[in-house]
């Protein structure tokens, strides 16, 4: 894959970094050791041509000296008369034994001795000793006494008689060699410095003890190594070159792995040459650790670069790497995304197909058999089925389209939550009876039911989890729904509403239940074919949730059932609730659920009522007996309508006949009671109140109970909207619609006028003082100028009430999307055509 | 003839349209002046002028005034009119045209026939 080369690249050029690296570091500490060692021969050298020459010097200053001494003996007067003679011998030897020479002797010019005392001695290389004496030169020279010990001579011209009558050509005075080697400290271990005196043909003259007597030159050949390409041979060669010419020389040398540097030089006053031996060792060591040194710095130092270079290399990697990863990961979430869609639109396409075809099919057959009405209206019924269904889902499409385009928006307004719930069960009823199902609605201390929402959205979440359970529910089956109110952890201003929508249908997998939130998933299985729908809703549900601020969640098991939970924080609405107060009557509440009993009790005590509550009929009945024995009667008995056991319709009965015709009995029901309508007239029941069960529900219900009593009435009767002197400017083009309108709304005492189109309105209102019109009613399709753009230049006039004025859309178009449009151009409400004076006052009760 | 038959003949809802205005004088009044509205000549003209946008706001108010008078049929048929011009001028408008003339015929007949009666009673 193209996306592994970027780590090949970054492998192969770490490679090459370390490689580097690893290359300049190792030449560059190569070269710096070179480069010192050099410099240290260099040094090295100096310092031992300075030490050598230290020691000549001195060899030099102890000859000197010790001829020096000789010439002072020679500077005694020698005498003719003997006796003299024999004095100045006698002075010369004493001076000679206090100078501590060991011999002392005239030479003649031909080699020969007169011993004046020690033993006698013999010149080792007589020839060249007595040439330089010869010549007046002092010199010092080896010899040997007669017991093979060597000596040195020291030699200093002279011209004294000797015995034999010969004028004698020097004065030779002896000392042994090793004072000379205790001088100069020539006799030292390995490891300091040693010299040699050698002649020029190599011999030795002075040397170490353990040194056997030769020749120098020949032991050099034996035993040294050979020093940078030099052979010993060559050294050798280099250093008589360097004799014959007289001049110092000096290199460097090993024997036995020891370096040494040396030194020549020939010594004045004979014919030698010192030898000086340096052992390089301190220095040598000195050097080895520098370069160790050097080494180990550049070692380190390239070992934390390449760390370093390490560390960024894997930071970077794993960076590269994370992002491959999530590169991988939202195409494959795209990928996905982009197979549901694709999937969905064969789905839907197949769903939009399914009623199409109906239609055309329907409507040629219609067309066909224009005569056989029969035939024609049952067309036109399933027609009628197929188009609705083919509108609910193009609906949920565009509605989906909206939230994924990001365009819905919330229209939050106060809702009170019995209006919204009402409203629900009335819509849900009707599916529910078709399929001869049970559908329990409770709702448990609900203390604020006007709350701050979008209820339209609301409605539309509600809606969708009932008549799914509808839809997956078989015929005969059990839907609930529980609504139960919170403390909010949002805080006091708010509540939290937990709903709870439940059924006993076919259940979901739990595969299912894991993706059942997200867009274009429906159960693709055999189960649930026949059950269409866009796949689309729950989707929906759980935008509009989120969108809320709500969650919901869902439980289910296959066969068993399914419930959502929905949980929503919702800010109460700041209404002065009535003063809901009912006289203090004994009530009796009937309900197979308990719950629903205590908390029906609990809101009847909250407006003022004495209520008990029993389970089921039976007792109920015998409760009313009893009461009824005491003279104590309940003045008014709520009954459900679907007890178990004896029915309430039944238990009605009953209870009638025992307590004659005057306490009211009412039965509680979530279904529509047409069908019992008359039944239940019949046995005695006063009247209906609907589920779910509020505060507010049960204080309207029994309201009328209070006047009908005679008992104290509630004080808020005047129920009617005060609408007297209020102004309405009425924007409607038809006549007769204008007529019927002001005809209607008259009869509220309000003030009506009117404006032809969307531009006289405009113009009136313009024309009006601020304040001068309370509320605007206004058409949408009108000529010239239409309701929407009205609205919006209204909206925009620079006056006060442009913004606060009420305007209350009425039209005939009652699509939601006309709803919807009508609010998003400013207006404050909807109206749908036919006018309802109902309608009407109660919305203009909200806004007036 | 009483106005609830006439309600038959023209197939409205009689029920409904008291129930929101309460008095059968009320009724009465308003079914009489239906007879006068200019909505049908406006949307006659603007058929065979071929002017989408009057049409279709006749056929709108023609839908509003039968809702408010609780003519189910006629509400019906200028329904379909309306959404078939809504948009564009639909395939089915001189079908659907000919429909509401006929449902508005039969109402206004109906009406003028109660009409008569009625004049007929109070001489």
């Amino acid at each position: 894959m193209k996306n592994h080369r970027t780590p090949r690249f970054l492998k192969i050029s770490l490679i090459c970094v370390v490689l580097l690296c690893v290359i300049v570091f190792s030449s560059l500490a190569l070269f710096m050791e070179r480069q010192s060692s050099e410099t240290i021969n260099q040094v090295g050298g100096l310092y031992m041509e300075s030490m050598c020459e230290q020691i000549s010097r001195y060899f030099e200053t102890t000859i000197e000296m010790r001829l020096n001494q000789v010439s002072m003996l020679t500077e005694e007067t020698w005498s003719e008369d003997a006796e003299q003679l024999q004095q100045v011998r006698q002075r010369m030897e004493s001076n000679a034994r206090d100078c501590d020479f060991t011999h002392l002797a005239l030479l003649s010019e031909d080699g020969q001795f007169e011993m004046f005392y020690g033993e006698p001695l013999r010149i080792a290389d007589p020839v060249s000793y007595l040439s330089s004496l010869n010549a007046g030169e002092r010199k010092a020279a080896l010899g040997y006494d007669s017991t093979g010990s060597s000596v040195v001579l020291l030699g200093v011209p002279c011209e004294y008689l000797m015995t034999d009558g010969q004028e004698c050509t020097a004065m030779v005075a002896g000392i042994p060699v090793s004072y000379i080697n205790e001088a100069l400290s020539l006799n030292v271990s390995d490891d300091e410095a040693y010299s040699f005196i050698i002649r020029k043909d190599g011999s030795f003259v002075l040397c170490t003890d353990d040194v056997v007597r030769g020749n120098y030159f020949d032991r050099a050949i034996d035993l040294y190594d050979d020093v940078e390409k030099k052979s010993p041979k060559m050294y050798v060669e280099e250093l008589k070159q360097a004799m014959r010419e007289e001049t110092d020389y000096s290199t460097s040398l090993s024997m036995n792995g020891v370096r040494r540097h040396m030194f020549c030089t020939k010594l004045s006053y004979s014919e030698w040459y010192l030898l000086t031996f340096l052992p390089y060792g301190d220095l040598d060591r000195t050097i080895d650790s520098l370069g160790q040194k050097w080494i180990r710095a550049a070692f380190v130092s390239c070992t934390v670069i390449l760390l370093v270079l390490l560390v960024v290399f894997v930071v970077y990697l794993s960076m590269t790497w994370r992002q491959l990863r999530d590169l991988d990961y939202a195409r494959q979430e795209a990928e996905r995304a982009n197979k549901a869609k694709s999937e969905f639109l064969s789905n839907m396409s197949h769903d939009i197909r399914t009623p199409m075809n109906a239609i055309v099919g329907m409507t040629s057959i219609a067309s066909a058999n224009l005569e056989n009405t029969q035939q024609v209206q049952n067309c036109l019924k399933k027609i009628t089925l197929s188009s609705k269904h083919l509108l609910g889902l193009i609906n949920d499409v565009l509605d989906m389209s909206k939230i994924e385009n990001g365009k819905m928006t919330l229209n939050i307004d106060q809702v009170s939550l019995r209006e919204v719930l009402d409203g629900i069960v009335s819509i849900v009823q009707p599916q529910v009876n078709e399929k001869n199902q049970r559908f329990d609605l409770s709702v448990h201390d609900i203390s604020a039911e006007n709350v701050f929402c979008d209820s339209v959205r609301l409605n539309q979440v509600i809606l969708n989890l009932l008549s799914n359970a509808v839809k997956f529910t078989p015929v005969g089956g059990a839907i609930r729904m529980d609504l139960q109110e919170e403390p909010s952890p949002k805080g006091e201003d708010y509540i939290r509403i937990r709903l709870c929508v439940g059924d006993n249908g076919i259940g979901m997998p739990p595969e299912f239940q894991k993706v059942i939130f997200e867009a274009f998933a429906r159960e693709d299985s055999t189960r649930v074919h026949k059950t269409e729908g866009t796949g689309l809703g729950m989707a929906i549900t759980k935008y509009i949730l989120d969108a809320m601020g709500g969650t919901i969640e869902v439980k289910s098991e296959q066969g068993v059932g399914t419930e959502f939970y929905i949980t929503l924080d919702f800010l109460k609405a700041e209404v002065q609730e009535e003063d809901m107060i009912l006289p203090n009557w004994n009530m009796l509440v009937v309900d197979d659920d308990r719950q629903l009993c205590e908390s029906t009790v609990a809101s009847l005590k909250s407006i003022g009522v004495n209520a008990e509550w029993v389970l089921d009929g039976e007792n109920a009945v015998r409760m009313a007996m009893e009461r009824h024995q005491q003279q104590n009667d309940y003045q008014i008995i709520l009954l459900d309508w679907k007890l178990p056991g004896m029915g309430g319709v039944e238990t009605a009965r009953r209870i009638r006949q025992c307590l004659g015709e005057e306490v009211p009995i009412l039965l509680i029901s979530a279904y529509d009671w047409c069908e019992i309508e008359k039944e239940a007239h019949g046995v005695g029941v006063m009247g209906f109140i609907a589920k779910p069960l509020f505060k507010s529900t049960l204080f309207h219900s029994l309201k009328q109970f209070a006047n009908a009593s005679g008992e104290i009435l509630p004080k808020q009767e005047e129920q009617e909207p005060d609408f007297i002197k209020k102004r309405i400017l009425l924007a409607e083009d038809n006549e007769l619609n204008w007529e019927i309108a002001s005809e209607l709304l008259s009869e509220l005492g309000l003030i009506l006028e009117w404006a032809e189109n969307g531009k006289v309105c405009l113009e009136k209102f313009t024309a009006a003082p601020e304040g001068y019109y309370n509320a605007i009613l206004m058409d949408i399709r009108m000529p010239v100028m239409n309701g929407y753009e009205a609205t919006k230049a209204l909206r925009a006039l620079p006056r006060e009430d442009a913004q606060t004025i009420p305007i209350i859309a009425m039209t005939a178009d009652t699509f939601i999307e006309d709803v919807n449009k009508c609010l998003e151009t400013g207006m404050n409400a909807h109206i749908a055509k036919p006018i309802d004076i109902r309608e009407v006052s109660r919305i203009l009760g909200k806004y007036l | 003839m009483t106005l609830k038959q006439c309600y038959e003949l023209l197939e409205g809802d009689y029920e409904d349209v008291l129930g929101r205005m309460r008095k059968e004088a009320l009724v009465e009044k308003f079914v009489l002046k239906f007879l006068n509205d200019s909505s049908f000549e406006t949307l006659r003209q603007g058929i065979a002028t071929r002017d989408r946008e009057t049409a279709f706001r006749a056929a709108h108010t023609i839908k509003g005034v039968a809702q408010n008078l609780g003519f189910t049929k006629l509400c019906e048929v200028s329904n379909l009119l309306t959404e078939e011009l809504r948009q564009d001028w639909g395939e089915s408008v001189a079908v659907l045209v000919r429909q509401v003339e006929a449902v508005y015929e039969r109402t206004t007949a109906a009406i003028l026939a109660y009409k008569e009666e009625c004049a007929y009673e109070k001489s």
